[in-house]
């Protein structure tokens, strides 16, 4: 057996003699680009023998290299063989095209190309000889193992007190971390011997409700562990303009310091789950709306909030880590995504580089539906956004028996459209205590497909039935009887309730239509509908569309990416080409003030309707109630 | 050169019957066949649009109703059929709005009355009625039921539907072959809802009149007046269910500030201006019954709308 | 009609060089469609991009100023056929006509009562324009001193009307320099009626009949040099104006005929029916209105409608945010808040006042919107209902905590009771209902 080390990560493998280097490579588990699938065809192999012995017919495949290629000891990986111990770089260009990833929540890959790296170098000790000073020793060692050129690599003054002491200490085998920082790199850690199999980065989804973190193995391109824990600013304040009043009492410090702390515990919690130390902690990214940002920066975010609404910074931000208290690797550097406006900040920039509407010609909208809402229109070229208050009848809030997604909660229903007795299914299938929003949006359609309601979500209490009742203060209709459910009463929803529903999705509907009226765009120009964020994970899309939540377009161009944010952040973890695009991204987005629109009363008047007051806009709605309405005669 | 006040539109304001003859069977002397409108109010040429109908809007129980007008009705306000014939014969009026204000005493339930003031008023005039029902959810159904029985034939003009209450109305209508006005607060889109939901439990199209709801000028009126513009540009541009006639009643006109505070000699003067100006603006922005509550008004606005479909009648043509 | 963002991004370079200022291609887009920001703002548009989006913001009908000084007004420059497209910019001045064979008293007191009468509604003042006078005497002499007597009484805009060029040089000499407006130059005599108001710049009727010669006649009168023009249209009959205002609006506005360009006059005085006149002109795009002086009733009505018609329908008439009292309030009476839109306000009080129950109205500034939309768009929140309490210090004008809010805010019942420390009952959404409410849930209390 042979053992062959691949640079730069000296992953080492044990090879039978004579197997190709693309063999070794592979059982290392390093994917090698092979467009050719190894027949010496396509020239995309291309490694550097380091030393040792090989066989490689240089002459037969000259047309892949330059000379200086050649001098360096390039081979093709499918066409050399191994014959004794060897060491191989693999140069990014070989790797880069194959290690991609799936990243949850996207359904394309993605190149692993983080902006941190280790390079493990061997130096030759300085002699008479060959004087060159420590530094200059290591940058040109880590150029040639495959790193940046060493006159670009900044090295700060911590890092280069230590050097001397490192690199004969450790025998002049180091590993250094290089991260591309704004305007070159920098060396932002040295360590003894080869750590280079330990670089982490995190990305954090920074939601003023919870906080998830994702650990990433930036060498294989793995995720290692997941943690989320809830927003420890909550103690200053429900919403987020609680806590901005809370800022504004000289609570900022407090704030920033409980938003750091909310980011370690995650980061605690994932560390520990995956074993891995806090110090290989290299990167954090953060995604998170325009004020949650400021604050985890400790930037004031008073003006945010009140006319004219003017963030401080809406551009990415590269900090130290340690400078906020976000504790990693001592050099550890922070990302921040950049924001729009007031409404449209990291997060929502998350959402579009997680769905991709940013990089096609087909124009996407994106919405994504909280207790406020955002909305984006677009495509490669331009973007149109807007947010508003979508009321929390969606999330439950402010409707008899609405509840969040916990366990009891009624998140599917139907209704016979003949005796109106419901069917649905609970979370965790216990008896039901209250109704989810999308079980909220399912009950709306199934009451307007029975003619239980009207189009204006008006119950008709003319209707002889146990289950349509005249209520205490409003007519309602009874989903579950008392017997049935875990609290003792009878579950109902209110015309009040209906009226409430009705309200929140009018408020998304006229939002989108808006932009769509702003860009000029059709319901058929529309390719893609997402929906990120929680809620659309359990939303019924034809159920959304019967009530007229989002404009109709066929049901299966209708997407739910789940949680963007995180996914936006990972993207902008392990890439750094997609974090260079974040900033462009943001400033194509033309953001629409909803108050100064004066259409958008009318579009909220005309979407006040089930599904619309303009049902030519529903066509398959219209098709499907006419249907219902024949079938009851 | 071309220019085209038909603007290429496609749409037509639906015809609405108000009245029947006796051949239609009815007892009416006449009846209105509103509606048509292929333009803006007015534009019509070939063959011009009717003129809009003026309404006087009289009531069954007097104390529900504006000191001015029963100060200068007198004693004609208490008995509605003499009202009523007044209007037609004296005030020129085409149209009777009757009021049933008696409905509005605490706990009424006298449905029987109802139906023999009906009946009472249908003797003393021969034109088309409007009858305005109930303002108490309770007895909309009773009140409308027995309206639409005693007049069946009539093809009345049945008020008020809603849309948080129209399905009694809608039955009387359907059940008796009765128009019905359909109201909604100043927005295009509230008024096209209630339009499909009338559709929806069978109201055919033929037989509503959509009441925009009228602000008095000063009070919402231009909110009004837009209202009005845009229902009838969306009938023209092919919205069927905008493509009714209007009707437009500044009810409030006799209790606004400039009326109440004006000097008693000048009250009337107020008052009738104030409605004048009001329909003047509300049958050009499209409505086609203007409906008003002082006498005076009707001949004013009768006399207006008459000039507006002369080719010439300035007193100096240069 | 105007251009989208996004038909008009797709002209503009879509360098994003920031050189206009704006941020992006995109947002320079937004502003140009709005009319928020002008063509020539960007450096790289060649000529013909320029005119085609220089052709959407550019007005089609000129803006012409009648009169100096204070009480001067400006009319043309509109954009819609129908005020809910956009909005009506510039009301119509409307003038009442003294005669030269009139007694001096008489045009003495018309013109002061033009000079001096206000008519204030919803803080803003009404009045009428100016005198006309026409030289009805045919008199040269008596027409210059009819305008001799305007003249002393008042600094008001004037329209002079005469079909003698010798009473428009004697009247000019006295207010040529106050830009009168000047009546009327026809086919027959517009190169002396060009000649008349060129010596004083003053703008000039043109009065013509059909459309094309009109057509012919502002070309003419332009090439005179006088480009300030004003038409009046010789309508036959009343019926006879909706049609031809309107085919003139409709021509110009489409930039079809860029030679009807010009605001429109409207000489009500002309019909039996005066006050039909007067409504016709108002909201039938006229822009000078002449009127014989209207007796009180007519003359409030017709200031009013004018107001309502040259309302921007996209901004909503607002009331002042404040506590305002419905009858006599006592310390125990209900407080209701709702939002500053003027409708909303008049329509609750109106309700209030019938229901005979004192109270107060809290008005909160949701800058002009409703309750629905305000709700809808964010604005009508919580820290708007708390800041608002304690402006205008709600707490020490009752001795109770409890807030009655409109049914449209219901959602934000509960934010509001937290934020505010307040009780909140959720009223009726129709403002009809409030007096029973009232009766019904706050006797209640």
């Amino acid at each position: 057996m042979r053992t062959v080390t691949f640079l730069p990560g000296y992953r080492k493998i044990d090879v039978p003699r004579g197997s190709t280097i693309l063999d070794a490579a592979q059982r290392a588990g390093i994917s090698i680009n092979v467009v050719c699938g190894g027949q010496g065809k396509c020239g995309k192999c291309i490694v550097y023998l380091q030393s040792g012995r090989a066989e490689f017919d240089q002459q037969k495949y000259l047309r892949f290299f330059s000379e200086d290629e050649l001098n360096k000891g390039a081979c093709l990986a499918c066409e050399t063989t191994v014959q004794g111990d060897l060491q191989v770089l693999i140069p990014e260009s070989t790797l880069i095209q194959e290690q991609k990833i799936l990243i949850e929540g996207r359904d394309t890959q993605i190149e692993l190309h983080p902006s941190v790296r280790k390079y493990y170098v061997e130096l030759e000790p300085p002699t008479l000889a060959d004087p060159s000073p420590d530094l200059t020793r290591l940058l040109w060692g880590i150029q040639k193992w495959g790193g940046p050129v060493a006159e670009k690599v900044y090295v700060p003054l911590e890092v280069m007190r230590e050097i001397p002491t490192l690199l004969r200490h450790s025998n002049w085998r180091v590993t250094g971390t290089i991260a591309l920082v704004p305007g070159g790199y920098r060396l932002v850690d040295l360590q003894e011997n080869d750590t280079s199999n330990r670089i982490f980065g995190a990305a954090i989804d920074l939601g003023s409700t919870t906080v998830v973190a994702y650990i990433w193995d930036l060498l294989r391109g793995k995720v290692v562990a997941v943690a989320s824990n809830y927003n420890k600013q909550i103690s200053c304040g429900e919403d987020i303009l609680a806590r901005v009043n809370f800022a504004k009492k000289n609570g900022l410090v407090k704030l920033q310091a409980l938003a750091a702390e909310s980011i370690n515990t995650a980061l605690t919690a994932a560390s520990n789950s995956a074993g891995i130390d806090r110090e290989d902690i290299y990167e954090v990214v953060v995604a998170g709306n325009t004020v949650m940002t400021h604050m985890l920066l400790g930037i004031d975010p008073a003006y945010i909030i009140a006319e004219p609404y003017v963030p401080v910074v809406q551009r990415a931000l590269s900090v130290a880590a340690g400078r906020i208290g976000i504790a990693g690797n001592q050099n550890c550097g922070l990302f921040a995504f950049p924001a729009v406006s007031d409404f449209i900040g990291g997060d929502i920039i998350a959402d579009i580089i997680s769905c991709g509407m940013s990089e096609h010609d087909e124009i996407s909208l994106l919405i994504d539906i909280g207790t406020n809402f955002e909305v984006v229109l677009g495509n490669k070229e331009w973007m149109f956004s807007c947010a508003g208050a979508a009321g929390p009848a969606l999330e439950g809030g402010e409707v008899l028996f609405g509840m969040r997604a916990n366990p009891g909660a009624i998140e599917k229903i139907t209704i016979d459209p003949y005796t109106l007795d419901p069917t649905y299914s609970t979370i965790n299938n216990i008896k039901p205590r209250g109704i989810t929003g999308s079980g909220l949006i399912d009950l709306l359609a199934e009451l307007i497909s029975a003619c239980v309601i009207d189009r204006t979500g008006r119950i008709n209490t003319q209707i002889e039935h146990k289950r349509v009742r005249t209520g205490a203060h409003f007519p309602e209709f009874v989903v579950a009887f008392a017997a049935e459910t875990d609290i003792g009463k009878d579950i109902v929803i209110t015309e009040n309730d209906i009226k409430n529903l009705i309200m929140s999705k009018a408020s998304i509907h006229a939002a989108c239509v808006t932009l769509m009226k702003q860009a000029g765009v059709t319901r058929h120009e529309i390719n893609t509908i997402y929906f990120a964020g929680a809620f659309g994970n359990f939303l019924n899309k034809k159920n959304a569309t019967i009530i007229g939540l989002i404009p109709e377009i066929g049901l299966d161009q209708i997407k739910n990416i789940g949680n963007g944010a995180i996914t936006g952040a990972n993207l902008a973890l392990i890439n750094r080409g997609v974090r260079k695009t974040l900033d462009d991204i943001a400033k194509k987005i033309a953001y629409i003030e909803l108050n100064a629109e004066p259409s958008f009363m009318d579009e909220y008047t005309s979407s006040t309707f089930l599904p619309h007051t303009d049902l030519t806009l529903f066509p398959m709605v219209q098709q499907l109630l006419d249907e219902c309405r024949l079938r009851k005669g | 050169m071309g220019y085209d006040l038909h603007f290429g539109w496609t749409g037509v304001i639906g015809p609405v019957t108000l009245g029947a003859t006796k051949a239609e069977g009815g007892t009416r002397k006449m009846a209105y066949h509103i509606g048509g409108g292929t333009t803006l109010p007015f534009l019509d040429t070939t063959p011009p649009s009717s003129s809009p109908l003026v309404a006087l809007e009289i009531c069954d129980n007097p104390e529900y109703w504006s000191p001015i007008v029963r100060h200068f009705c007198g004693d004609l306000v208490t008995t509605a059929d003499d009202w009523a014939k007044t209007a037609e014969t004296v005030y020129g009026a085409d149209l009777v709005r009757l009021y049933l204000t008696s409905t509005r005493e605490r706990n009424f339930s006298d449905i029987v009355s109802i139906g023999k003031t009906v009946e009472s008023v249908l003797q003393a005039t021969a034109l088309p009625l409007i009858i305005e029902g109930s303002n108490e959810p309770r007895i909309d159904s009773d009140v409308f039921q027995k309206c639409g029985e005693v007049a069946q034939g009539e093809k009345l003009l049945l008020g008020t539907a809603e849309a948080s209450r129209y399905r009694s109305i809608a039955a009387s209508a359907i059940a008796y072959n009765h128009s019905l006005i359909a109201q909604s607060p100043i927005d295009v889109n509230l008024a096209k809802q209630l339009n499909i939901l009338l559709r929806e439990i069978g109201v055919q199209r033929d037989h509503i009149i959509i009441d925009p709801y009228t602000g008095a000028l000063g009070y919402g009126f231009e909110y009004s007046y837009s209202a009005m513009e845009r229902i009838r540009f969306s009938a023209l541009k092919g919205d069927a269910d905008l493509g009714m006639p209007m009707i437009s009643s500044a009810i409030d006109s006799l209790n606004i500030k400039e009326v109440r505070e004006a000097d008693p000699e000048q009250q009337d003067d107020m008052a009738v201006q104030w409605e004048y100006y009001t329909g003047i603006a509300a049958a050009v922005a499209g409505a086609e019954i203007i409906s008003v509550r002082h006498p005076k008004t009707v001949g004013l606005l009768k006399n207006a709308f008459a000039s507006f479909k002369k080719s010439a009648d300035f007193s100096e043509v240069k | 009609m105007a251009l989208k963002a996004l038909d008009i991004y797709k002209i503009l370079p879509k360098k994003n060089c920031k050189e206009c200022g704006d941020p992006t291609c995109l947002t320079f887009a937004m502003k140009l469609a709005s009319g928020k920001a002008d063509v020539d703002l960007c450096p790289h548009l060649d000529d013909s991009a320029k005119s085609l989006l220089g052709a959407t913001t550019r007005p089609p009908i000129r803006l012409i100023k009648i009169g100096v000084g204070e009480r001067s007004f400006a009319v043309g420059e509109e954009f819609v056929l129908y005020r809910h497209d956009k909005t009506f910019y510039h009301p119509p001045g409307i003038l009442f006509k003294v005669l030269d064979t009139q007694s001096d008293e008489e045009i003495a007191s018309v013109t002061k009562r033009v000079r001096d009468e206000i008519f204030t509604r919803i803080g803003t003042d009404l009045r009428f324009n100016g005198i006309a006078i026409e030289n009805s005497s045919g008199s040269a002499e008596k027409f210059a001193q009819a305008v001799a007597t305007v003249e002393e009484n008042a600094d008001l805009p004037l329209v002079l009307i005469s079909k003698n060029f010798e009473a428009f040089n004697e009247a000019l000499v006295q207010v040529g320099s106050y830009q009168p407006l000047i009546h009327a130059a026809t086919m027959e005599n517009f190169r002396e009626m060009c000649a008349i108001v060129k010596k004083h710049n003053c703008p000039l009727v043109i009065k013509a009949y059909g459309l094309e010669e009109f057509i012919v006649l502002a070309k003419s009168c332009s090439e005179e040099g006088v480009k300030k023009l004003v038409m009046d249209l010789c309508p036959q009959s009343l019926g006879d104006y909706i049609m031809l205002s309107t085919a003139v609006r409709q021509l110009a506005i489409t930039r079809a005929v860029p030679d009807l360009g010009y605001p429109v006059y409207f000489d009500a005085a002309n019909s039996q029916l005066q006050d039909a006149a007067i409504a016709l002109g108002i909201i039938k795009y006229a822009s000078i209105i002449i009127t014989p002086p209207l007796p009180v009733a007519s003359a409030k009505a017709a200031l009013t409608l004018r107001q309502n018609i040259y309302t921007d329908p996209q901004k909503p008439i607002q009331m002042n945010p404040g506590l305002y009292r419905v009858g006599a309030p006592g310390k125990d009476a209900p407080v209701l808040m709702t939002v500053n839109f003027s409708l909303t306000f008049f329509t609750l009080e109106g309700y209030l006042e019938s229901s005979r129950i004192p109270c107060f109205l809290l008005i909160v500034d949701t800058e002009g919107l409703s309750v629905l939309t305000s709700v809808a768009a964010g604005k009508l929140n919580e820290t708007l209902v708390h800041d608002s309490i304690k402006k205008f210090d709600v707490e020490n004008e009752v001795s109770h905590k409890t807030l009655i809010i409109p049914g449209y805010s219901a959602p934000l019942s509960g934010r509001i009771e937290e934020v505010t420390g307040w009780k909140v009952m959720v009223g009726p959404r129709d403002a009809a209902e409030i007096g029973k409410y009232l009766q019904e849930e706050w006797k209640k209390q």
